[in-house]
């Protein structure tokens, strides 16, 4: 299988800016860098598609989720493009949910015993409300956690065969493998954009309070025109000594952060 | 050579298959839980989903980790199980940890990797813990197998343990993958300003024109607020500061007056008596760092 290169829509120093952006968690660059490489992903995921009981969509968020994690580690120093590089952790994404999803599992009876609880609650939430229930309403229903949940339904999703009827009880002869969506279709694209979860900006700001948070942010022009100590004093009604202060504390506050917890 | 006596047990598992590793992974796990030790596991998620199966109702108690998010560099490696000791060892007295390190495809970074095995010898040296690190021997390139050899005390095969004949000093590997850094003609010296307050002003002012994010421009100036004050204080003040950007990356260097220091491990030890916590500060907020002397002096190179 061909790690399908993808067309040369960034230039080196492109490519260079999104995957630093990316691996900062800047979303713009995010997204910009998974558009670029979306049709390569795909190529990787019509290999897995066939014949497995996983879905496109599930493979391809799966990929993304492995293009941005190599962001995360690819040195772009390295002489090494970046999509061979990727390619690698794209695929293992990949392979990861198929060994999760289709893997053969020997349940233990405990596992078979929470299955039986999930079913009996899942007849009767469509017996009441004639909808299928989230895993949520299910983790309420049986006393199982969400994660226990999720990974029960997962062992019991039955494999699908490429070439299995669609539709076995009418006759059809149309297979699943006849209609399987072109995964470079721009629509499969949106769908797969919409759903990315775009891991949260760390920003340390965000562990100081009001205060210390103006104080630093207006000294060093965060997001904001730069001041001096004596300007963010006068609109905060303090002393220039005092903003310093607080900015010495806030920064004293992000370091006691970052170099907790203490283990002797 | 021999590892030094430590309060920690650092272990290599090398294993033939997932049914393997399962096996052994739960009965190490079972016999931590049975002697009241934290258990914690780091895998992929099929590999945490096997895991937890074999263990049935003691998965409860057995903390999961999903390694996919956790290796991304060895420093933050280091600062996510750090996280995980300190909530473990609020439950017990001892840990037990087993985790399949996360090689890539690449083999320049086969070395950052094995550089992270070998400073997981001194990183948690001073704690109670058993350290298993799981090697899939028909999953990982052989130069890579050979590595555990160096980098781990002793390792476990099939149902034997050996002692590693082939143990490697941790500072001495390090040093010999170490490259030396290249040097970077684009960079431009600026102003240090009179003390860190004005530094910062100034590294501020070139990261707001260079387009970098304020959650990164915050992050680089508290790296080089920390850089900066290890230069005061021990390299007899910054002499220059030049930035740039040099692979895409944005870059700043200090350089001091002083002799520097010869330590690899140097911001990659959690802190405790007697080890700081400025450069580990600064390795958790920048892509790398590297230290090394030059002719115009001892200097940290922060890539951002």
């Amino acid at each position: 299988m061909s790690d399908a290169e993808p067309q040369p829509r960034l230039s080196r120093e492109q490519e260079q800016a999104l995957i630093v952006g990316a691996e900062a968690g800047d979303p713009a660059a995010c997204r910009t860098l998974v558009e670029a490489f979306l049709p390569a992903i795909a190529n990787l995921a019509r290999a897995y598609y066939r014949g497995i009981g996983v879905e496109q969509k599930e493979l391809m968020q799966e990929g993304v989720a492995g293009l941005l994690f190599a962001a995360q580690r690819y040195d772009t120093g390295l002489d090494t493009p970046f999509w061979p590089y990727a390619a690698f952790w794209v695929r293992k994404a990949m392979q990861e949910l198929v060994a999760e999803l289709s893997r053969p599992v020997a349940l233990s009876d405990r596992a078979v015993r929470g299955l039986a609880q999930i079913r009996a609650a899942r007849r009767e939430h469509l017996r009441a409300h004639g909808a299928e229930p989230t895993d949520v309403e299910l983790s309420q229903a049986t006393g199982l956690t969400p994660a226990q949940v999720e990974s029960l339904l997962a062992t019991e999703r039955p494999s699908r065969s490429f070439e299995e009827p669609l539709t076995p009880d009418d006759g059809s002869t149309v297979t699943l493998g006849d209609v399987i969506i072109d995964p470079v279709a721009e629509r499969e694209y949106e769908l797969v954009l919409d759903e990315i979860e775009i891991r949260e900006v760390r920003d340390l700001a965000d562990q100081l309070d009001e205060r210390e948070r103006v104080v630093v942010k207006a000294h060093y022009g965060l997001g904001r025109p730069t001041q001096t100590l004596g300007e963010i004093g006068a609109t905060l009604g303090l002393t220039a000594e005092r903003a310093r202060q607080i900015e010495v504390g806030a920064l004293t506050k992000l370091r006691s952060a970052l170099a907790h917890p203490a283990l002797q | 050579m021999s590892a030094e006596a430590t309060a920690m047990r650092h272990s290599a598992l090398v294993y033939e298959s997932r049914d393997e590793y399962v096996d052994r992974a739960v009965a190490f796990l079972r016999e931590g839980l049975d002697a009241g030790e934290g258990a914690v596991v780091g895998n992929t998620r099929s590999g945490l989903a096997a895991v937890r199966e074999a263990l049935g109702p003691d998965a409860a108690r057995v903390t999961f980790i999903d390694v996919g998010a956790a290796y991304t560099r060895p420093a933050r490696t280091f600062a996510a199980y750090h996280k995980v000791y300190a909530e473990e060892f609020k439950k017990a007295a001892s840990v037990r940890v087993i985790s399949d390190v996360q090689y890539g495809p690449e083999p320049a970074e086969w070395d950052m990797w094995m550089g992270y095995e070998a400073l997981m010898n001194h990183a948690f040296a001073h704690l109670p813990t058993w350290a298993m690190c799981s090697y899939n021997a028909n999953g990982l390139p052989d130069p890579l197998l050979e590595t555990v050899w160096r980098t781990h005390p002793e390792v476990g095969t099939g149902t034997t343990w050996t002692k590693s004949d082939h143990f490697e000093e941790p500072t001495q590997l390090l040093r010999r993958i170490t490259p030396l850094p290249e040097p970077l003609p684009g960079l431009r010296s600026i102003s240090s300003g009179r003390g860190p307050e004005a530094l910062r002003e100034n590294l501020a002012r070139e990261l707001k024109a260079d387009g970098v994010t304020e959650a990164k421009t915050l992050d680089m100036l508290i790296a080089v607020t920390e850089i900066a004050t290890n230069a005061e204080a021990h390299g007899g003040g910054v002499k220059d500061v030049r930035l740039g950007r040099a692979n895409g990356r944005f870059v700043c260097e200090i350089v001091d007056r002083g002799n520097g220091f010869d330590d690899p491990t140097a911001g990659y030890l959690p802190p405790r008596t007697g080890i700081g916590r400025g450069l580990w500060v600064a390795r958790q907020l920048t892509w790398r760092i590297d230290f090394f002397r030059l002719p115009q002096g001892f200097t940290a190179r922060i890539w951002l």
